[in-house]
C-alpha cells in the first residue's frame, strides 16, 4: 500500500476514504470561485442527442506545496509525491544532465539499515552504497552526519535562550521530524507551533551546506547543482518541498529530492545488482562530511537531540557535568525521560518522546498547562528514526529482530559512545567560513498553521 | 517541480451536462382532493419532493438533468420502503456523494418519518457506485455529515425551494 | 417465552442512540442527538429520569459507558470528544474531555477490569487510555488496523482484550503486548459493515450484528486446543432470515444466554438456544441459535438494545422514534 514509508502521525492526520488524487484534491475545487462564465447549454429534449462543444480545457498544475498547505487530502498526495521525488526521478535527472553535479547525501539510520539487513558493517554499508551511485553518475556521495552539529548547537543556544527568557514557551519541543511538526501545523497549530524549535532539521542544513558552500567551493553554479538526500522515511519528502527551503538566492530547493532505503532497494533490483557484491572501497577523507568518518553523534538514533540539550543545559545553567544520561522508560519505551536534580530538587527535565500515542499524551498535557518538561526530543515513529517507515523490511525474520539488530549496528558505530559539537574545532571552522552572522537564516525557520477546509464541498464524510 | 494532474475543466467537471425537458405536472384526481382520505404516498409524490432540487455545480434541477426521474422511484406501502436511484451526469462525477446526500436529506425533512429510504446510484452508472451507496446508506455518517455546518448550509442551498 | 414491555421512557427529544446499564442494574444511561444524557432509575415502581446531563457535548452523544464501580461515566459524541463524567457528592460532572480523534466518536467502553476505555472512530483508529492521576487519562495505544470507519468497540468480560467492528466489515482482536498493544486476529466474513458485537458470560463467544441483515456468532479457539487451530475466532454460525433491515446492535445476556437484536426494521428479536439441539450450546462447535421473540418495539429502528446485568430478563431498548423502552422475558428456562 502506498501509505506505508510515512510515519503513522500523517497517515492519520487524514479523513479521507479512499479515493484517487484527481477526486481527493480540493485546490481545482477552491479556484473555481474566482472564475466566471460557464461553458454553453442548450436545452433539449430527451430524444436529441446532443454534442455539444466542449469548453477549452485548461490544466491545473498542483505543487507539492499546495499539498503542504492543504488540508484536503494527505494520503493521496502520496501518489503524487512519489511520482515527484523518487527513484525514477533521480535516473532522469542522471540520464538527462549529464553536466550536472549531483550530490547525494546519506543519513546515518538509512545507512544503518542497509548493514543491517545485508549482514555488513556500518562502514562497509556506506562504501556500498557510494559505489553504487558513482555507477549511476552520482558525482559526491557525502555523510549528513556532520551537519547535524549545527542543528544541535542551534537547539542548544534556542533553549538555553527561551529558557532564561520565556519559560511560558517550554517544553521546548524538538521539530526535527517533519511527520511531527506536519501533524502540529495541521491538528494543533495555534496551540503547539509557539513551543517547537525553530532550528533546521540535519537534512536541510545540509541542503544549506551543499547549495551555499559547497557549491562555490567546488566551483559549481547553483543551477547545475542538484542534491539528493537519502533518509530514512518518506516525511522527508515533505520536509524537503517546504516553501521555507526554497533558496530564493539560488532559485533551488535545498534539497531536490529525498529518496530512502526501499526505494534504492528496489533500484537495485531492478539494475540487477546485489548490495553484498558492491565494492566497499575506503577512500581517503575529503572533509568533514565523508563517509570514512563514519561520524556520529551521542545519544539516540534519531540524533541525540535529548540527550544533548540536557547535557549542554546541566553544564550552562548548573555548571556540572553530565558523563551519562540516564534516560528511565516511563509508561513505555518510547517515553523516557533524564531529570538534574540537587538534593530533593528537580531543576531539568528532559524527554524523548517517539509515536503518535505518546504525542497525543504531551500535546494533552501541554494544553492543559500540566507538561512539567523542558525540552522533548520528539519523533513521529515508535523507535524513533532507526525505525522510519521507509527502512528495509526483512526478508525471513520479524520486523522487530530487524530492528533490534538496526540499533545495535547503530549503537556500535557510535564507537566510545559518540560524538560532541563542542570543542570540535572543524565545527568552529565551518560556523566561521560558512555561517558567519547568517545562522538565522541558513539554519533556522518558520511554522504555519494550516487551516481548515470551511467549503462544504470538500468536506469528508 | 509540478505535476500536471489534467482535471479536464477548470472549474466544472462536466461543463456541458445534457439538460431535459421536464415531466408535465400530472392531473389531480376526485380522491387526492378529499380530504378525508389519507392519500398513500407513491412514486410519483416522491419524486415531486426530488425534483427540483438544484444540482450543486449547475443552476439546473435534478430532473432537468435527468439525474432523477420517476421510472427510478418505487414505493412499497406494505413494508414503507421507498427505493431512489439516481443517475450522476457522468461515471466519475465528484459530486454524487453530494447529490444522493441532497435527496436523502429532502426525503427524510418531507416524509413520515415512518418510512425507510433505500437510496442508490443506478446500477452501472458510476465508477464508485458500490462505495457511494454504502456510504449513502450509512445512517450514522449521515446523520454526522448533517452536524457538519459547511456541508449543511451547501446542502440546503440545493434543496432550497425557489422563489417563484 | 413471552416479552412484555414494562416501560416506555419518554423524554429524549430527538433519536436516541444509545442505552446502558450500570453494572448493578440499577440505573439506564441513554444519550443521542438531543446532545443530553439522560439517567432512568426506578422509584416506586416507575421508571424515573432523574438526572439530565448537558453541556458536556457540542454534537450528538453516540454512546455512553458505565465503570464498573459506577462512580464513572464515559460518552463520545460525534463532536470527536470524549466526556467522562465523575460522581461527586452524588451529581456526575464532566471531570475530562478526551480529545485525540480526527472526527466522530463512535463508541466509548470502560473495561470489566476498570483499568482501560477504549474508544474508536470514523477516524479508523481504536484507542486505548489509561486512567493516570484523578481526572486524567492517558493514551495507552493507538491502533490503526481498520480500514475505515470503526464503529464499536467492546471488552472481553474476564480478560483484557478488546474488540472492535467497522464499516470495513471485519472485527479486530487486540491484547496487550507489554510495550504497546496489537491486533492479534481479524475475523472476516460478514459481507457488510458489522454495526455491534458482544461477547457472552465466558467471553469465549461472540456474536456480531451486520449492516448484512445477519447476526454471526464467533468462538474463540486457543493455541493449542484439540481442533489444533492457533488463537483466532472463527464463525460457527450465522444466524439468517430473520432480519429485514440493518442490524444496528446485539447485546448477549450474561445471565440467561438469550441474544437480543435491535434492527433498522423496527424489531427487538430474542434468540436462544434450540431446545431441539442435542447439544451443550456453551461448548459446541456449531450451536443452533433460533429466533424466540419478535417485537414490534419502535416505531421507527432500534438503535440499541442492553440486557440487564442483575435482573435475569429485563431488556432497555432505544429507537429513533425518542423513546426507551424496556421489556421482560417471562417464561423461558434457562438450558443447563
Amino acid at each position: 500500500m502506498a501509505a506505508a514509508g510515512f510515519s503513522s502521525a500523517l497517515k492519520i492526520s487524514d479523513l479521507n476514504d479512499f479515493i484517487t488524487p484527481s477526486q481527493e484534491c480540493i485546490k481545482p475545487v477552491t479556484v473555481e470561485k474566482q472564475k466566471k462564465g460557464l461553458g454553453s447549454i442548450r436545452i433539449g429534449d430527451d430524444t436529441d442527442d446532443l454534442t455539444l462543444e466542449t469548453p477549452k480545457i485548461q490544466r491545473v498544475q498542483i505543487t507539492l506545496n499546495d499539498c503542504l498547505a492543504c488540508s484536503g487530502c494527505i494520503t493521496s498526495a502520496e501518489s503524487v509525491l512519489i511520482t515527484q521525488q523518487s527513484t525514477d526521478e533521480l535516473l532522469r535527472i542522471l540520464s538527462e544532465s549529464a553536466d550536472r553535479h549531483i550530490v547525494v547525501s546519506i543519513a546515518p539510520q538509512a545507512r544503518a539499515s542497509f548493514a543491517a539487513k545485508y549482514n555488513v558493517s556500518y562502514r562497509s554499508a556506506g562504501y556500498r552504497l557510494r559505489s553504487f551511485l558513482k555507477k549511476l553518475g552520482v558525482k559526491e556521495v557525502l555523510d549528513t552526519s556532520f551537519a547535524r552539529n549545527f542543528t544541535l548547537i542551534e537547539t542548544k543556544r534556542e533553549f538555553l535562550k527561551r529558557y532564561k527568557e520565556d519559560r511560558s514557551r517550554l517544553p521546548m519541543l524538538s521539530s526535527a521530524c517533519p511527520g511531527f511538526v506536519c501533524y502540529i501545523e495541521k491538528t494543533h497549530g495555534e496551540a503547539i507551533l509557539p513551543f517547537l524549535s525553530h532550528v533546521r532539521s540535519p537534512q536541510q542544513v545540509m541542503g544549506s551546506f551543499v547549495k551555499t558552500f559547497l557549491g562555490s567551493k567546488l566551483s559549481i553554479a547553483p543551477d547545475k547543482l542538484y542534491h539528493v538526500t537519502v533518509m530514512p522515511c518518506f516525511d522527508k519528502k515533505l520536509e524537503a518541498s517546504r516553501d521555507d527551503f526554497f533558496n530564493e538566492v539560488t532559485q533551488s530547493k535545498d534539497v531536490d529530492c529525498v529518496i530512502t532505503p526501499v526505494e534504492l532497494e528496489e533500484l537495485m533490483l531492478k539494475q540487477n545488482v546485489v548490495f553484498t557484491d558492491l565494492e566497499d572501497t575506503e577512500e581517503s577523507p575529503s572533509g568533514q562530511f565523508a563517509l570514512e568518518h563514519c561520524y556520529q553523534h551521542k545519544g539516540s538514533g534519531s540524533g541525540g537531540f535529548g540527550e544533548y540539550v540536557f547535557t549542554s543545559a546541566v553544564r550552562e545553567l548548573f555548571g556540572e557535568e553530565v558523563p551519562f544520561c540516564d534516560f528511565k522508560t516511563l509508561r513505555n519505551k518510547d517515553f523516557t525521560e533524564v531529570m538534574f536534580t540537587r538534593g530533593d530538587q528537580v531543576l531539568l527535565r528532559v524527554a524523548i518522546c517517539n509515536g503518535f500515542r505518546n504525542i497525543q499524551n504531551i500535546v494533552q498535557r501541554i494544553k492543559r498547562g500540566t507538561c512539567n518538561y523542558d525540552f522533548i526530543e520528539v519523533m513521529a515513529c515508535p523507535s524513533g528514526c532507526l525505525n522510519g517507515g521507509a527502512q528495509l523490511r526483512p526478508n525471513e525474520e520479524s520486523p522487530k529482530e530487524l530492528l533490534d539488530r538496526v540499533v545495535e549496528l547503530f549503537k556500535e558505530s557510535q564507537q566510545s559512545g559518540g560524538r560532541s559539537p563542542d570543542s570540535d574545532s572543524a565545527v568552529d571552522e565551518l560556523y566561521r567560513d560558512w555561517i558567519a552572522d547568517r545562522a538565522e537564516r541558513l539554519l533556522h525557520t518558520k511554522y504555519k498553521a494550516v487551516a481548515k477546509s470551511t467549503s462544504g464541498f470538500t468536506v469528508k464524510w | 517541480m509540478v505535476l500536471n494532474l489534467g482535471f479536464g475543466s477548470f472549474q466544472l467537471e462536466n461543463a456541458a451536462p445534457q439538460v431535459f425537458a421536464t415531466v408535465k405536472d400530472r392531473p389531480v384526481t376526485a380522491a387526492e382532493l378529499d380530504d378525508a382520505i389519507e392519500d398513500p404516498i407513491d412514486a410519483r409524490e416522491v419524486f415531486d419532493l426530488i425534483r427540483d432540487i438544484n444540482d450543486p455545480e449547475h443552476p439546473l434541477t435534478l430532473e432537468q438533468l435527468k439525474v432523477v426521474a420517476e421510472e427510478l422511484v418505487t414505493v412499497d406501502p406494505a413494508t414503507r420502503v421507498i427505493k431512489v436511484m439516481f443517475t450522476p451526469t457522468i461515471p466519475h462525477c465528484s459530486m454524487a456523494t453530494l447529490i444522493g446526500l441532497c435527496i436523502r436529506v429532502k426525503l427524510m425533512r418531507s416524509l413520515p418519518r415512518e418510512f425507510k429510504i433505500d437510496l442508490m446510484i443506478t446500477p452501472g452508472k458510476h465508477d464508485q457506485e458500490r462505495a457511494i451507496n454504502k456510504q449513502l446508506q450509512d445512517k450514522e455518517r449521515v446523520a454526522a455529515a448533517l452536524e457538519n455546518p459547511n456541508l449543511l448550509s451547501v446542502v440546503n442551498k440545493c434543496i432550497a425551494e425557489p422563489e417563484y | 417465552m413471552r416479552v412484555e414491555q414494562v416501560a416506555s421512557l419518554e423524554g429524549h427529544s430527538d433519536p436516541v442512540w444509545c442505552c446502558a446499564w450500570s453494572s448493578d442494574g440499577n440505573t439506564l444511561a441513554t444519550c443521542g442527538t438531543d446532545k443530553s444524557i439522560r439517567l432512568w432509575t426506578e422509584q416506586d415502581h416507575e421508571w424515573v429520569c432523574g438526572t439530565i446531563l448537558s453541556d458536556g457535548h457540542s454534537r450528538t452523544i453516540r454512546r455512553v459507558s458505565w465503570s464498573p464501580c459506577g462512580n464513572m461515566l464515559a460518552s463520545c459524541s460525534f463532536d470527536g470528544t470524549v466526556c467522562v463524567w465523575t460522581k461527586k457528592d452524588g451529581e456526575f460532572e464532566c471531570s475530562v474531555t478526551l480529545e485525540g480523534h480526527e472526527n466522530e466518536v463512535k463508541s466509548a467502553e470502560f473495561s470489566p477490569s476498570g483499568r482501560y476505555l477504549a474508544t474508536c472512530s470514523r477516524d479508523k483508529t481504536v484507542w486505548i487510555w489509561e486512567q493516570g492521576g484523578t481526572d486524567d487519562f492517558e493514551c495507552v495505544s493507538v491502533q490503526s488496523c481498520h480500514t475505515q470507519d470503526v464503529k464499536c468497540v467492546r471488552w472481553h468480560p474476564n480478560e483484557d482484550i478488546l474488540a472492535s467492528a467497522s464499516y470495513d466489515n471485519s472485527i479486530n482482536f487486540y491484547k496487550d503486548e507489554g510495550d504497546d498493544w496489537a491486533c492479534d486476529f481479524t475475523a472476516t466474513g460478514h459481507d457488510s459493515t458489522v454495526w455491534s458485537i458482544a461477547f457472552d458470560r465466558e467471553g469465549d463467544k461472540l456474536v456480531s450484528g451486520s449492516d448484512d441483515q445477519t447476526l454471526r456468532m464467533w468462538k474463540r479457539y486457543h493455541a493449542g486446543n484439540q481442533a489444533g487451530i492457533s488463537p483466532s475466532w472463527k464463525c460457527i454460525s450465522t444466524i439468517q432470515g430473520y432480519h429485514t433491515r440493518p442490524v444496528y446492535d446485539v447485546s448477549w445476556c450474561h445471565l440467561t444466554g438469550l441474544i437480543a437484536s435491535g434492527c433498522g426494521d423496527n424489531k427487538l428479536r430474542i434468540f436462544a438456544p434450540d431446545p431441539e439441539q442435542q447439544v451443550d450450546c456453551h461448548t459446541a462447535d456449531a450451536p443452533n441459535f433460533i429466533q424466540a421473540a419478535s417485537l414490534d418495539a419502535h416505531r421507527q429502528d432500534v438503535n440499541c438494545v442492553k440486557w440487564n446485568p442483575t435482573r435475569a430478563g429485563i431488556l432497555a431498548s432505544a429507537g429513533d422514534d425518542e423513546v426507551v423502552k424496556l421489556w421482560k422475558v417471562f417464561d423461558y428456562e434457562i438450558p443447563i
